[in-house]
């Protein structure tokens, strides 16, 4: 139907019902309406709809909510990455780098495992998993591969060529910091292959593996900060991983 | 909410909550849970179809806990949890649809059906038909109307929520309402 040359298709009926048309635009519109039944009654459907979802019913979560997260907080593993060692030096920098680096190498070779679809977890039955838990770590794993994947390809550049002059006490720390993660998503996944349907054995393992995927992420962070000469944040991020 | 206007005092003052909650400030979290624990509460409900609402906000809080780290203050800190919270949700509804073979939806895919036929004049809504209605809504099309028709927002802080332009906030919220509208009129005719 076309009225006043304003066809159906043409009507902007989204913008109409927002009120966001000018008032040349809204006369046109309603002029149209005044001859097009159709458009008319979708126009009032529309509006019918809009006010009563606005006036859905509110819903409150259970009141011991609260207090059930903060006793899954109070139980998370502190990060690890604490026990890394903070530069003195701006010359140490360079050190820093190349250790990130050779860090995040060595760790992602140890978590690629379990990145992989075909991952011990895969193996948990599925009727035994909290479906959201499981969705939202799978989901943060696959996307945390693809991640550091893209990001090892040039980090692994900067170890190479910097790996001479890596600080030992540094990459000692490191070592010891890696050792610690590793060890946590051994003894993790030993606990998960004795029990494998036990939630809290497979929130063990999600908890270390989260803690050394959020170590990677800091250290990538760090480096590229670093890699931009961005020596406030590159110095806060070094805080927040020594500490 | 938009992060065109997160400067000055607001923007330090989520930064401080921020700060003290990643120091494991009990009473930071608790004040960040309290002011928008209710509107997530609705909007996992509504996301989830009702059944997993609790484990989803249980999850979507301690995520923030975890990644309150990494918040910058380029948004306000209720937007950076509503962002969180809806990735989330989208994240676990497009798993279920996957495992249940469905196909699933995308923010700037264009809509194939077409929605706006012409199509009976619609009575009184019920709310139990329109709570329905949404759940049928694809995940997407889903998140932009319950954020702007049900929660209110505003379309420039559904755009900052979802990480989409504010012109498609406005494209799914009206193919939602224009989705919805079918899905009543066919109720009412079958019923009629």
């Amino acid at each position: 139907m076309s009225v006043n040359t304003v066809t159906c298709q043409e009507l902007p009926v989204a913008a109409y019902v927002e009120g966001e048309l000018d008032p040349a635009g809204e006369r046109s519109v309603e002029r149209h309406l005044e001859g097009c039944a159709a458009c008319r009654g979708l126009v009032a459907d529309l509006r019918t709809v809009r006010a009563a979802a606005f006036t859905l019913d509110r819903r409150e979560p259970p009141a011991d909510l609260l207090s059930r997260i903060q006793a899954r907080i109070v139980s998370e593993p502190k990060p690890a990455a604490r026990l890394l060692a903070w530069p003195n030096t701006r010359a140490a920098w360079g050190t820093w780098l190349a250790a990130a680096a050779a860090l995040l190498v060595a760790t992602t070779v140890g978590i690629a495992p379990l990145l992989r679809p075909s991952a011990p977890m895969g193996s948990v039955p599925e009727a035994a998993t909290p479906a959201a838990l499981v969705d939202s770590v799978q989901a943060d794993l696959e996307a945390a591969e693809q991640h550091y994947d893209r990001a090892i390809q040039g980090l692994e550049q900067i170890a190479r060529s910097d790996s001479s002059e890596l600080d030992p006490q540094v990459a000692a720390v490191l070592q010891k910091n890696l050792q610690v993660v590793d060890q946590a998503i051994s003894e993790s996944r030993a606990a998960l292959k004795t029990q494998p349907a036990s939630a809290t054995a497979q929130e063990g393992l999600f908890d270390a593996m989260r803690t050394k995927v959020a170590l990677l992420q800091q250290t990538v962070e760090l480096i590229n900060e670093m890699r931009k000469g961005n020596q406030a944040e590159a110095g806060r991020l070094m805080q927040d991983l020594s500490r | 909410m938009s992060s065109s206007k997160h400067s000055g005092a607001v923007r330090n003052a989520d930064l401080d909550l921020a700060g003290r909650i990643k120091s494991g400030d009990a009473a930071a979290f608790e004040a960040l849970y309290q002011q928008h624990a209710s509107r997530l509460y609705n909007l996992a409900s509504r996301m989830s179809g009702g059944a997993d609402a609790e484990d989803l906000l249980q999850d979507i809080f301690l995520l923030a806990y975890r990644k309150v780290g990494s918040y910058r203050g380029e948004s306000s800190l209720g937007t950076w949890l509503y962002r969180l919270a809806m990735n989330h949700c989208l994240d676990v509804l497009r798993n279920r649809q996957t495992r249940m073979g469905q196909v699933t939806d995308s923010m700037d895919e264009p809509d194939a059906a077409p929605v706006a036929a012409p199509g009976p004049t619609l009575s009184a809504v019920s709310r139990i038909d329109l709570e329905r209605a949404i759940e049928a809504l694809p995940p997407a099309c889903r998140a932009a109307f319950l954020l702007h028709d049900v929660e209110g927002f505003g379309h420039q802080e559904v755009a900052d929520i979802l990480g989409v332009t504010e012109g498609t906030s406005k494209s799914q919220v009206h193919k939602a309402r224009l989705r919805i509208r079918a899905h009543l009129g066919a109720r009412e005719y079958s019923a009629g």
